[in-house]
């Protein structure tokens, strides 16, 4: 029903009053949800110089009103933003923890999608989704601010998507994890591993 | 920061008593350039023990390297200091050089030095906004990229990349450079070297920044060397030590440059030799420039698979943050049978378990981004 | 000074260390016999010879070539790679080549004034690897001596905290050890 918002002035003279706004609970939410999306300042690797790049002069952020902030507590997406390593998966799930919700992930370059290049490294997290759910990924080592842009924008697209009927606005990837949901069916083993389902961490 | 467990109190007779608090900085801080933990211990205002805790961003390369072939290991090494990638680059193809018995030609030499000296510009510029940020100017960050996204274009036009060139290869470069490019790169320092005062004025003579950096985290001249410290942090304390002019490579002795040295060792002569520094890098880039002759860049007969023959070598050189050597073992195999990396960050960063204590909090992160280590780079 | 100098200076001065077999390319490389002497050697070094900046300490396991089960290579369909494929060959042994069950070190110290560099190296059993530590004369061993006791599991003794330093503490082994088995933990899966 977004026609309604984005005719205002026309639709609302007509309306006894003038004062009353017809939209549905769902776009008015997701409207503010999506064009304030607040990132935590939480570079890890490379691809943390290419998000500074990102906040900086020629690439320029703000313009869609993304402002990174250095808290958890305040923040709406989590940037994973370069290699994840053992050592740190337990500072990240924390940190996820302590955003509030919802909350959204994107996985930044090849390390955080799946070890990248340091695949069979034996102190790297093989992707950041084996311990949190993540919304987008964007391929590259690393990618460019441009990319990461594009990345925001796909969020935004995402999140225009979203019901509050559905569990608090979080759908069911965001609640398992993507690797574990195909087309919203319950998980499957995957083809070749016999571990069974993921471990759950934390 | 948050709080942690209250230490136990030491002084129990003093009628005041104070707890001694201890306060984790990291590994989620936007100050810590990356993912450091800083395990502090505080008593009111002062430092009492600083403990670092690295190895967040630990991704076994040096493993890693043992079953990758010698051309492969040069993208591992962009990846250590990624804020300079070029010097990472040169060093490991240096010592796998020195294994092989290559030589490079004068062009690729050349090449060599122009890069790794636009990347030390580029980093430099990084550690001059972040640090403004660090101190709580804001601007100078937005400054600093500006120009750095220039150098950035111009590494691209060579290589492809903006920050993982993989552009210095074993036995020269990857591909010659245009004249176009050459044209854009002259342009490029007739517009930065303006700049550099502006940068000046902008912060570096800034009281409020003086103020909160120039008497703060002094190192003296035999703590620096003590310490194995290296790069601007060594030099800031006036030690006259830079690979460039005390080991050189890649022509480095055909150049003319000056090595600028601090007074005192305090975050401001660190800071400002960082500055200094990016004036004789301009000096050098246009020098190389100059010595731009046709030729080729890269040396003939290099294989695809090298085999080595059984040795080892050394080879080191000024990066940006320092001294970086690496130590490569073959035992005639494809992959190097031990790589070991001097890494100047980690070497860097050690000292902090003794010069933060004594300090204020509020100057922890003054220190800290005075230090301007890479985590890549120091856990590898 | 150039390297002869140095060579006559260390054979007048310090007649036990003798030319390295293997020569670190570019650099003169001694060999110490023993480690009941290292301390004292390198106090000489700095004292009478101005050695007084350690640049590296690194080690290397002679064993052989490295074992794969050291590496994560498990047929994981999510990685890009066919099931069972090994993205690198696995590294061979080098016919006739001197492996042996030792761990050398190698310590690099500079005089910065001269402008030279030496290389000292020690070969120690693999079984209980262990070295005096070096940290009372250079604070620079400090972090590299822990990074070595962490990867390849020399003990420093005398080290004031001996204690791990990159790897994380889940982690058993050290990886650096090229007889190093992966462990999985429950990041693997």
């Amino acid at each position: 029903m977004g026609i309604v918002i984005e005719k205002l002035p026309g639709i609302t003279k007509g309306l006894p009053g003038g004062e009353l706004l017809l939209t549905t609970a769902d776009y008015f939410v997701d409207l503010g949800r999506r064009a304030s999306l607040w990132p935590m300042t939480f570079g890890l690797a490379c691809c943390a110089i290419e998000m500074m790049g990102s906040y900086a002069s020629r690439f320029d952020f703000d313009r869609m009103g993304v402002i990174p902030r250095a808290s958890p507590r305040q923040a709406d997406v989590m940037i994973v933003a370069g290699t994840v390593c053992k050592k740190m998966a337990e500072p990240i799930l924390e940190i996820y923890h302590q955003m509030p919700e919802p909350r959204f992930v994107i996985s930044m370059g090849s390390c955080a999608n799946c070890g990248g290049p340091y695949y069979d490294s034996y102190s790297v997290l093989k992707g950041v989704d084996r311990i949190v759910p993540v919304d987008v990924y964007i391929a590259g080592c690393p990618p460019r601010p441009e990319a990461l842009q594009y990345a925001v924008v796909k969020l935004q697209e995402k999140i225009a998507r979203m019901k509050l009927s559905q569990a608090g606005g979080a759908s069911l990837q965001q609640e398992r994890g993507s690797r574990d949901v195909v087309g919203g069916a319950a998980p499957q083993p995957l083809p070749g591993s016999e571990t069974g389902p993921r471990i759950e961490v934390g | 920061m948050n709080k942690g467990a209250m230490a136990p109190d030491q002084e129990q007779d003093t009628p005041l008593k104070s707890d001694s608090m201890f306060i984790n900085l990291g590994p989620q801080h936007p100050s810590t350039h990356g993912v450091l933990r800083v395990g502090l211990t505080i008593d009111g205002e002062m430092i009492t023990k600083a403990v670092p805790d690295v190895g967040y961003l630990h991704r076994g390369t040096s493993k890693l390297a043992e079953v990758r072939g010698y051309h492969h290991c040069v993208v591992l090494t962009d990846r250590w200091d990624y804020v300079s990638a070029m010097p990472n680059n040169l060093v490991f193809c240096l010592a796998a050089e020195r294994l092989m018995g290559l030589n490079v030609p004068p062009r690729g030499d050349v090449l060599r030095v122009l890069m790794c000296e636009l990347n030390r510009i580029a980093s430099h510029l990084l550690f001059f906004g972040t640090y403004g940020i660090d101190i709580g100017a804001f601007t100078p960050f937005l400054y600093a990229f500006r120009e750095r996204e220039m150098i950035l274009d111009l590494f691209e036009m060579v290589s492809g990349a903006r920050l993982t060139y993989n552009y210095i290869r074993l036995g020269g470069v990857m591909v010659d450079v245009t004249d176009e490019w050459v044209a854009k790169c002259r342009e490029f320092i007739e517009y930065f070297k303006p700049r550099l005062d502006e940068y000046d004025t902008l912060l570096t003579y800034n009281p409020i920044f003086m103020a909160r950096t120039e008497k703060v985290g002094l190192i003296p001249p035999q703590t620096a060397v003590n310490w194995g410290l290296s790069g601007p942090n060594l030099r800031g304390s006036g030690v006259n030590y830079d690979v460039r002019k005390a080991d050189p490579y890649c022509g480095y002795e055909q150049y003319d440059f000056e090595i600028p040295l601090g007074k005192t060792g305090s975050c401001w002569d660190r800071y400002f030799c960082r500055v200094s520094e990016m004036r004789q890098s301009v000096r050098i880039v246009l020098q190389a420039l100059d010595k731009l002759a046709p030729g080729p860049v890269m040396a003939p007969g290099v294989a695809k698979v090298p085999k080595p023959q059984p040795g080892e070598a050394y080879a080191h050189v000024e990066g940006a943050r320092g001294d970086l050597g690496i130590f490569l073992v073959s035992d005639g195999q494809a992959s190097p049978y031990r790589m070991h990396v001097k890494a100047p960050s980690f070497m860097n960063l050690a000292i902090l378990q003794e010069l933060l204590v004594g300090n204020k909090v509020s100057d922890v992160i003054a220190i800290l981004g005075s230090t301007d280590i890479v985590l890549g780079e120091v856990d590898r | 000074m150039t390297q002869d100098e140095l060579y006559s200076k260390l054979a007048a001065e310090l007649p036990h260390l003798e030319k390295a077999q293997t020569q670190v390319k570019d650099y003169l490389t001694m060999r110490l016999p023993s480690a009941d002497r290292l301390l004292e050697t390198v106090r000489a070094l700095k004292e009478r010879l101005g050695f007084d900046y350690l640049e590296m300490v690194s080690a290397t396991d002679w064993l052989g070539p490295v074992k794969p089960e050291g590496y994560i290579r498990n047929p994981n369909p999510i990685v890009f790679m066919a099931e069972g494929a090994t993205p690198q060959s696995i590294p061979t042994a080098t016919p006739n080549f001197p492996y042996r069950p030792m761990i050398e070190l190698v310590w690099m110290l500079a005089n910065i004034p001269e402008k030279i560099r030496l290389v000292l190296k020690l070969e120690v059993p693999r079984e209980d690897a262990a070295v005096p530590s070096l940290c009372g004369l250079f604070k620079a061993a400090d972090w590299q001596e822990r990074e070595i006791y962490d990867l390849m599991g020399v003990a420093f003794t005398g080290h004031p905290n001996l204690t791990k330093i990159l790897t994380p503490e889940f982690l058993q082994g050290h990886p650096l050890r090229k007889d190093y088995v992966h462990v999985k933990d429950r990041f693997d899966e």
